[in-house]
């Protein structure tokens, strides 16, 4: 588990997701990167519907990595998060009567996995109940865990494929108390993808009438 | 009148250091040992007082006892019947009441003197039993009827003491028996069926699959006979083991060269190590921890000859009789076998085959046994309670992949599981190509002196890697000719060099990769260190190549050259060093001083005979020196003027 970093890639003038997404394989395939399996991430929300008063009530979202196969992760907005077992999904249909199912929230990413050295590229589309959302990216550089020493590093290379479309550095490294130099984990990567999926619901897709 | 005196004065001493006496109980009461003043007495003893004619003397001694103050008085009485004829009849009284009344005053003299302590004290004189001689006959009678009745005592005495010792020992026998099973409780399963005590030797509750039963009984040893003396060992507890577990047994795995026709493999020999028996160890013990151990080998066999039947490999792996036999590299034969020697046979067998040398490979053994209780381990593990109720079944480590948020690599590195024989053989092809290196390292570092090969192991090692330093050095240059430093990781399949500049080579497992390899940086370093005592001597490196593409070919790597020139730039070595071909030195020199050089019309200007002419080769082989280095240490002096 390296240094991750997981941003949109915008969907080109004139060309549909699955397009740009081909264009993405294509240029990483020029750069010499070897296609690994597919990978998929997955996110479904809960609302509480206890009402614990004087607290506004957070959402949670409990989300599945296939790269953590056996994990399951539980953050709630803004707040703590957990990292548990598979049975935490068993966990959540026994706490209906706290935790209610928002189904048609449910957002999955689904794509292609690539090998390029020392970095896992992801390649995926967000999709929201069976439409298409947008494309993310995730970069991953294996070696190292600390985001403040490979950083430029990971720049360099989304740019090499990306081109003038590279994110800036991720929040959550920046947010943390200890800075860029605390050690980086899974929930980093969750993090940055519930961001993403919150950052393209709010977005209305051109064309579709789903909120 | 020949009885004794009228009057009896006896004075006796304590009695008690005389007195020898022999109780009814049968204690007996001895005379203690002669002190001083008792040797004294004695020695008083031996003065026949009776004969001195004065009688004070007899007084003073202290205490005549009655036998002698009668037999004193008889003497005094003959003698006054032989020698004076009585003058009228109370003659002999009045004599005796004289005597008598000197002997009083004597007495009353003496007693008053000893009273007052100060000059005189009182010893016994104690009588020497041989002189007490008066009625022996009686003495003997009333002494033998004394001994009589103090003899059946004795015999009615024996007779219950050795009925209760007995009695005793058979108790003991009981008890030994229940302490002894109290023992072997505490150090192995036992449970009771029937009228029986059956045990369990089996590794199963340590999470062993292996389906033997690994039963023993315990059985009591009751051939011993009452009477005879136990023998020294003697155990009342014995343990009956299942036949196929008797003798012992042990795994052993060796490494051949050359591979025997299949037709000929057979039982391997089955000389057997004697078992060192612990001392302080009961039988019993010896006997179950043999038993065990055939059983573990046993399984580790079964497992090992499952294991090479179901794997799939380039070359099958052979399971026969014994032994098992796989290929790790071509033309060398690893075989594992079981050796299991029962009883008796062992002494017929040993000995014709004894002569074979020991190839055992003892870390193998050892670890195959270790790999075989961590298997068990493993096992057990999986089930072991407690379990958080809520977990799936399975290892532990792999119940914490959840929750510890394990990736795809970390996953599969718990999933993946080798088999024994997998990592055996994985461990044998890292220990034949870690001994093969070092012979290889060797032979080179004797064969060739110059350059000089130092190999540093190091002491600490993973059982499929380890790594060795190899430095390249010159006989007295080794300060500054460092230049050739190679790290050798040696792995299962395949040897990793890396150069100190971090450059890295693979080589696979044949030995003349290596050899080959060393031998072209041997060559190298020839070259580096020209080039390393060039800056020292002040010299001016020209040119340097590792890899020149020029002149014969080399079959073995490439050959690297080195020009340098002298201070003052007269004069320039050049020095092609190939691992094949050997070195060539050439010396080129000035102009100016070569004569037989034709004078040319196009340089006619004397600024031109400064430019260096023609070269020469050093019969490098003549050169004086002990090496290399030291010979081009030389030609370098020689070649810079002096100042």
């Amino acid at each position: 588990m390296g240094v991750t970093c997981v941003c949109q890639v915008p969907v080109a003038e004139g060309k549909s997701v699955q397009q740009s997404v081909d264009i993405v394989h294509k240029k990483l395939e020029q750069l010499g990167a070897v296609k690994q399996g597919s990978f998929w991430v997955d996110c479904e929300t809960y609302h509480p519907t206890g009402n614990v008063s004087g607290q506004p009530s957070k959402l949670l979202y409990v989300m599945h990595n296939s790269e953590t196969p056996l994990s399951c992760m539980g953050l709630f907005e803004g707040g703590p998060c957990l990292i548990a077992d598979a049975n935490f999904d068993v966990l959540m249909v026994k706490l209906k009567s706290h935790f209610q199912n928002a189904k048609a929230h449910k957002v999955e990413c689904r794509g292609s996995r690539y090998r390029y050295c020392d970095f896992l590229i992801k390649v995926g589309t967000v999709t929201m109940s069976s439409s298409a959302r947008g494309i993310s990216v995730e970069v991953e550089y294996c070696p190292c865990v600390v985001p403040g020493e490979c950083w430029n590093l990971t720049k360099e290379f989304m740019q090499s494929f990306l081109g003038p479309s590279v994110p800036e550095l991720p929040s959550v490294f920046a947010a943390k108390p200890e800075g860029l130099f605390a050690p980086s984990d899974c929930v980093d990567t969750m993090t940055q993808y519930l961001e993403l999926f919150n950052k393209l619901r709010k977005m209305q897709m051109p064309g579709s009438n789903v909120r | 009148m020949s009885g004794g005196p009228a009057v009896r004065v006896s004075i006796e001493s304590t009695c008690e250091k005389q007195v020898q006496e022999v109780a009814l109980d049968g204690t007996e009461t001895y005379v203690p040992p002669l002190s001083m003043s008792q040797n004294l007495a004695k020695l008083a003893q031996r003065i026949d007082f009776s004969q001195g004619s004065d009688s004070e003397e007899d007084e003073v001694e202290g205490e005549p006892r009655d036998s002698e103050w009668n037999k004193q008085e008889t003497e005094e009485e003959e003698g006054t019947v032989k020698f004076q004829p009585s003058l009228w009849p109370w003659d002999s009284v009045r004599n005796n009441l004289r005597s008598a009344l000197t002997e009083m005053c004597v007495l009353h003299d003496v007693l008053s003197v000893v009273k007052e302590k100060k000059y005189m004290a009182l010893d016994p004189v104690s009588q020497d039993p041989a002189a007490n001689k008066t009625p022996q006959v009686f003495q003997l009678i009333s002494k033998k009827k004394l001994l009589g009745t103090a003899a059946q005592l004795l015999l009615k005495g024996a007779e219950k003491l050795s009925k209760s010792v007995a009695e005793n020992q058979e108790n003991r026998r009981q008890r030994d028996f229940n302490s002894e099973l109290l023992r072997l409780r505490s150090q192995w399963k036992l449970r009771k069926v029937g009228d029986k005590i059956l045990g369990d030797l089996s590794y199963r509750s340590a999470g062993s699959l292996f389906p033997h039963h690994g039963t023993f009984e315990v059985i009591k040893n009751t051939d011993i006979d009452l009477d005879k003396k136990t023998p020294e060992d003697y155990c009342p507890l014995d343990v009956q083991i299942p036949s196929d577990l008797e003798g012992s047994a042990y795994i052993k795995v060796s490494i051949q060269k050359q591979s025997p026709d299949i037709g000929d493999l057979g039982t391997v020999s089955l000389f057997r190590r004697l078992p060192k028996t612990k001392a302080g160890t009961q039988q019993w013990h010896v006997k179950l921890e043999a038993a065990q151990n055939v059983l573990l080998c046993k399984e580790i066999f079964a497992q090992l000859s499952r294991e090479a039947v179901q794997i799939k490999s380039q070359i099958p792996h052979i399971v026969v009789k014994n032994q098992i036999i796989s290929q790790p590299f071509p033309g060398l034969q690893l075989s594992i076998s079981l050796c299991h020697s029962t009883g008796e046979k062992k002494n017929h067998r040993a000995s014709p085959e004894k002569p074979k040398p020991d190839d055992h490979l003892y870390v193998l053994e050892h670890n195959l046994h270790q790999m075989m209780r961590e298997f068990h381990k493993q096992q057990l593990s999986s089930v072991v309670m407690p379990h958080p109720a809520s977990a799936p079944f399975g290892h532990k480590r792999m119940r914490l992949a959840g929750p510890m948020a394990y990736d795809k690599a970390e996953i599969s590195n718990l999933q993946q599981n080798e088999g024994l024989l997998e990592k055996i053989i994985k461990q044998a092809k890292h220990i034949f190509l870690r001994s093969r290196t070092a012979r290889t390292i060797d032979s080179l570092a004797s064969r060739i002196e110059d350059p000089q090969i130092q190999a540093h192991w190091s002491n600490i090692n993973d059982v499929y890697e380890s790594s060795v330093k190899v430095l390249i050095t010159s006989q007295g240059y080794e300060q500054i000719c460092k230049s050739i430093q190679l790290q050798l990781n040696i792995g299962v399949e395949q040897i990793r060099v890396v150069h100190r500049d971090g450059r890295v080579v693979t080589l696979s497992h044949q030995e003349q990769e290596l050899q080959d390899f060393l031998l072209s940086q041997m060559s190298q370093h020839q070259v580096h260190a020209v080039q390393q005592l060039a800056k020292v001597m002040g010299w001016q490196v020209l040119s340097f190549s590792n890899h020149v593409g020029l002149g014969p070919v080399e079959s073995i790597g490439n050959a690297s050259a080195v020009t340098v020139a002298s201070p003052n730039g007269e004069y320039a070595i050049s020095v092609r060093n190939g691992p094949e071909s050997g070195c060539k030195v050439l010396v080129q020199f000035p102009r100016s001083q070569t004569k037989e050089l034709p004078k040319s019309d196009v340089i006619q200007d004397p600024k031109w005979s400064h430019l260096r002419g023609p070269s020469k080769e050093v019969h490098w082989s003549k050169m004086e020196g002990r090496n290399f280095v030291y010979k081009m240490e030389l030609l370098m002096a020689a070649l810079t003027p002096c100042p």
